[in-house]
């Protein structure tokens, strides 16, 4: 099996279609594809080659639908769907056409409840550039000009005190049925018993998917990739201009060593764009940990210090 | 400060303060302006709940939608909003009712904190 290559896309709910949509485009800097009939908008980004990464859906709530990862092959849906459910989890597959422009989709719940989806098949389009001879980047892109939608970070319920913790659970799952490999994580509590945080990898990237311990399971954020630093800062130039909600100004992750900044989009779903790769993530590199005395150096490096709305606002 | 834009006081019960909030600006907004504390703020853009309030007195406006999941029909009714998605017509008492959830529990610091003092307390700036 070749299995899960990355992360897909994700649907996110938004309460203001035109504002949301404004938000996309002029501050992210990606390209409405298509619409449904139902009134669901299909976004991607520019250095994406398939039909699209992003599904805004109209709602009167935020949050996050489902996110969705491809798959290399078609028969890996076949054999995944036998795996999800030898380990006790239902699965359903959704024929093709659910989606427009996508393949069947094999659906499911992580044990923290969120709705995850893998497919093989998507639409291509082509990235704005082309595969021959390309230009490093195209004329006339929009705010960051994001390059990608690079991961997400899960917030799962974690309650000791009940035996409650999806994070693990979810990382057990994610390792042993989905082949995913832990780059980093947190632990907290006596002799740090408890996995309160991890960040898993299917490609070479510090993570594809990430999981943090919340009072319920919820959407943190999606992150979208952006090349270096200075596009961090113009990034944040962009939201400025377009007066969008900052919630954390450029600066540098000691999980993952990312450089990012976090914002909210116009129903309050936090996006992330960063730069920096990091490292080479590696199913043989050791896993880094973080202890909890240190976990404020972990989220924002240079002050070590926790910001409420970060690490206790999320939809 | 050089802001003239018309202008109403916006009381918070919790904290007994009181601050300047422009008719053509959330309350939520007027306070960050001012680098005031006292309505948790996460958002700013009616999703993610943390700064509901009830109005106790006053007229506001609903100025951006708010999400059902925090605020429900029944709660509108009775006074309860998101302070990021109205705006004062009137001098507003408020109570904060929205709270920050704490992603790791408070209980798990406590051994830590015993040996390293970073978690809970700011650095000094040395």
């Amino acid at each position: 099996m070749s299995g899960v290559m990355r992360i897909g896309h994700a649907s996110l709910r938004v309460m203001d279609m035109a504002a949301a949509l404004k938000h996309y485009q002029n501050v992210l800097g990606m390209k409405k594809t298509m619409e449904d009939k139902h009134g669901n908008v299909y976004l991607k980004c520019w250095d994406e080659w398939d039909k699209y990464s992003l599904i805004l859906t109209p709602s009167d709530r935020a949050g996050l639908n489902h996110v969705a990862y491809k798959v290399e092959k078609d028969s890996d849906l076949d054999e995944l769907k036998r795996k999800v459910e030898a380990y006790g989890i239902k699965t359903e597959m959704l024929p093709e056409g659910t989606l427009p422009s996508t393949g069947r989709m094999l659906k499911f719940n992580l044990p923290s409840g969120h709705e995850m989806r893998l497919y093989a098949h998507k639409e291509f389009v082509g990235t704005d550039v082309g595969s021959t001879n390309p230009d490093p980047w195209p004329d006339g892109l929009k705010g960051a000009g994001a390059h990608w939608l690079d991961h997400c970070l899960l917030m799962c319920e974690l309650n000791p005190e009940k035996g409650i913790n999806r994070v693990a659970e979810n990382t057990k799952f994610m390792t042993e049925v989905l082949d995913f490999y832990l780059t980093e994580q947190v632990v907290v509590g006596p002799g740090g018993a408890i996995q309160a945080a991890t960040w898993m990898a299917r490609t070479t990237t510090p993570h594809d998917i990430a999981f943090v311990g919340g009072p319920r399971s919820g959407l943190h954020h999606i992150a979208f990739f952006l090349d270096e630093w200075n596009d961090v800062l113009k990034a944040a130039d962009v939201m400025a201009k377009n007066k969008v909600k900052i919630d954390v100004t450029p600066q540098r992750h000691g999980i993952t060593r990312g450089y990012t900044i976090y914002f909210f989009d116009p129903s309050g779903n936090r996006n992330e764009t960063f730069a920096g790769l990091g490292y080479l993530a590696q199913r043989d590199r050791p896993v880094t940990t973080w202890t909890e005395d240190h976990l404020g150096s972990g989220i924002f490096y240079h002050t070590g210090e926790l910001v409420p709305s970060f690490t206790e606002v999320y939809t | 400060m050089l802001d003239f834009r018309p202008k109403v006081s916006v009381f918070v019960e919790q904290t007994g303060e009181a601050f300047q909030c422009a008719l053509d600006e959330s309350l939520l907004r007027g306070m960050l302006r001012l680098g005031r504390r006292g309505i948790p703020a996460g958002c700013v853009n009616g999703g993610c709940g943390v700064c509901k309030v009830r109005i106790v007195s006053g007229e506001v406006h609903q100025i951006g939608p708010i999400s059902r999941e925090h605020v429900s029909a029944e709660e509108e009714a009775a006074g309860y909003t998101l302070a990021c998605r109205v705006a004062p017509k009137s001098p507003v008492r408020l109570q904060v009712v929205g709270k920050m959830e704490k992603p790791f529990q408070k209980g798990f610091a406590r051994a830590a904190d015993r040996d390293s003092h970073r978690v809970n307390e700011p650095r000094t700036g040395t």
